[in-house]
């Protein structure tokens, strides 16, 4: 089950976690299912409402959730998923984020930032008994061809 | 009547549906009556106990109902409800979960001082060393990768060391078992390390566990710490640790050596990363792959694998770096050299595959295979013979052939050619077989009388019936016989 994302959205999560490194990032993934294959169409980055330790920590909040529900809707999309920085930490999901993780059927990407700079980017998705992640291959628009 | 709109990704499980209509005054009754519209909701909404998953909001309009009335909230057909999922997420380590229920612990001035080195690093800081001072560490084993393992954590000043062993300190140990001194000989290692340990640092916390880790005893034991490593080298403990750190989510520091080859790795399922048995699905035949006792070691290569455990262990800590997950390093001493592997997970493995099998501890040594002695030469009453009756023997006059089984460079340490004996390498079976007369008296022997049994079993085979295996070896030879002989 590979999620398909275009390189501009590549760029752009990259870019947002470099842009609020030290601090953690996150937004929505936005996009429809094809079978077992999520394809993104958007990246909707948003703020992170934490107060505190926001170096290790990132919180969405749910209004601009439900923001995100409206406007996928109107253009029949779903949102599928999620994604979020580990600033100085590998993309690897922690243990708070698998405590953490609402649904197992989205997509979760993590992007690394070192000193600053983007470093991995990896998917995974969440067992439906919530055990544990399982990596999910990225697929950029370069290997995929959408359907008209 | 009200509608519920549902998340994207529950659609799926309410008809596909983005919005569904409810009965009910209160939205408590709204919910309730949504779950009972669509079962398989239910898991997706609610805990084992009946309440809202905690990532679960429900929102009316803008407000969240856990700041209005919670489940008695009257609704009205007008409102917007909908179901929010919370989305958090963090790279925190395991040292930083606990810190959410309880404070990092302090530094005192004499600590302060003993890790101004890793203070003034800003990768650990004092955040990191509060975390290390938080954590707790389990080291299966206290010999060749236990002993710097024990002293790097100790000195890193890791909070909680707990120590597994119940073996007692040998001379052999001493070459790579640095934690352990000359004067520790025949001393539990446990109480060896426990010493030298707090002796290196005094600010720590030390759990000795005199006993064998076992099927029994594993669970309740790594439950108590953050992280395990393995410092063992036989392959039923292997399994036993990586499946136990499976099943209780914990981070395995693995780490194994052979003569001048080592490697290392993290296995951490938890996180995404493979476990031993993704790499290693079943364990090789018993006795294919020789233990350090057998095969030897270099003293040196314990403390280069023992370190690199150690470094992971305390990077997993503080939560920098690259972790070793999904990485196996290899090292060759010889050649000097560092090779990495990709691991990857396998979907189909039994254990933190997709659909595991299994779901509890097992017999480990059945699963490798061990057996107490062979079930075919136990039911031979006096297959072996003991040095002292082999002495009495030799000095009564009688022809008896002794063969040993061991490799020229054991032989080269200790040997019972005075007696007559000859080298035939246990790899040599069965090519020198023809070499033996079938009319000879012959007595196997090898250094601890192992080997000597499969070669016993091979002479039997080939039809040899005046055969016995020198029971412990030459090392019983040497305790029993004649004391002046040099053992390793």
């Amino acid at each position: 089950m590979p999620i398909h994302l275009q390189p501009e959205h590549v760029a752009a999560i990259r870019a947002h976690g470099e842009r609020t490194y030290p601090e953690e990032c996150g937004g929505l993934l936005l996009g429809i299912l094809e079978g077992d294959d999520q394809i993104v169409r958007e990246i909707m980055p948003l703020d992170n409402i934490r107060n505190d330790s926001r170096h290790n920590r990132v919180e969405l909040s749910p209004l601009d959730y439900a923001r995100a529900e409206r406007e996928a809707g109107r253009r029949n999309l779903g949102v599928w998923g999620y994604y979020h920085s580990h600033p100085d930490h590998p993309a690897v999901p922690s243990s708070f984020d698998l405590e953490h993780a609402p649904f197992t059927e989205w997509s979760y990407l993590i992007v690394s930032i070192r000193d600053g700079k983007a470093a991995d980017l990896r998917a995974w998705s969440l067992r439906t008994d919530r055990s544990q992640f399982d990596e999910k291959t990225i697929v950029t628009a370069s290997q995929y061809k959408p359907t008209p | 009547m009200p509608s519920i709109a549902i998340p994207t990704a529950l659609r799926q499980f309410a008809g596909g549906n983005s919005a569904v209509q409810v009965q009910g005054q209160k939205i408590g009754e709204a919910i309730a009556d949504l779950a009972d519209q669509y079962p398989d909701l239910k898991k997706h909404l609610f805990d084992a106990n009946g309440n809202l998953r905690s990532f679960v909001n429900v929102f009316i309009n803008d407000e969240d109902i856990r700041h209005l009335q919670q489940n008695e909230t009257a609704i009205s057909d007008s409102d917007e409800i909908s179901i929010i999922p919370s989305i958090a997420g963090g790279s925190a380590t395991e040292a930083d979960l606990r810190a959410g229920s309880t404070p990092l612990p302090e530094l005192n001035k004499d600590e302060i001082a003993r890790y101004s080195r890793h203070l003034i690093m800003p990768e650990v800081g004092m955040e990191g060393q509060r975390k290390l001072k938080a954590a707790s560490v389990l080291l299966i084993g206290t010999g060749g990768l236990g002993s710097p393992l024990g002293l790097y954590l100790a000195a890193a000043g890791i909070g909680r060391l707990g120590l597994v062993d119940f073996d007692v300190v040998d001379e052999s140990n001493l070459q790579r078992q640095i934690v352990h001194g000359t004067k520790d000989v025949g001393r539990p290692k446990i109480e060896s390390a426990r010493d030298r340990l707090s002796d290196i640092n005094p600010h720590i916390q030390i759990d000795t566990h005199e006993f064998a880790l076992r099927s029994e005893n594993a669970l309740d034991l790594i439950r108590d710490y953050d992280i395990v490593i393995d410092g063992t080298d036989n392959f039923q403990t292997r399994y036993l640790v990586n499946d136990a750190s499976v099943l209780l989510g914990k981070p395995n520091v693995y780490g194994s050596i052979f003569r001048f080859d080592g490697q290392a790795s993290v296995f951490y399922p938890a996180s995404g990363g493979p476990c031993y048995r993704c790499l290693y699905p079943e364990p090789p035949p018993p006795g294919l792959v020789p233990s350090c006792a057998e095969g030897g070691v270099l003293g040196i290569l314990p403390g280069i694998i023992g370190v690199i455990q150690a470094t992971e262990a305390i990077k997993l800590i503080i939560g920098q770096g690259d972790p070793l997950i999904g990485r196996l390093l290899l090292f060759d001493a010889l050649k000097m050299k560092f090779k990495e592997l990709k691991l990857r997970r396998n979907p189909e493995c039994p254990l933190c595959g997709e659909n595991p099998t299994i779901r509890e501890l097992i017999d480990y040594d059945q699963f490798c295979g061990i057996v107490p002695e062979t079930v075919e030469a136990q039911t031979d009453d006096d297959w072996e013979i003991t040095p002292v009756q082999l002495k009495q023997r030799l000095d009564q006059g009688e022809r008896i052939t002794i063969i040993d089984v061991r490799e020229i460079h054991e032989w080269q340490i200790c040997n019972l050619e005075s007696y007559g004996s000859r080298l035939i390498p246990l790899g040599q079976f069965p090519d020198r077989i023809t070499e033996l007369s079938r009319e000879e008296h012959i007595v196997l022997q090898c250094k601890m009388g192992g080997r000597s049994a499969k070669a016993y079993e091979a002479l039997k085979k080939s039809g040899f019936t005046r055969i016995r295996n020198l029971k412990g070896g030459i090392l019983a030879w040497a305790d029993t016989v004649d004391p002046g002989l040099p053992k390793y």
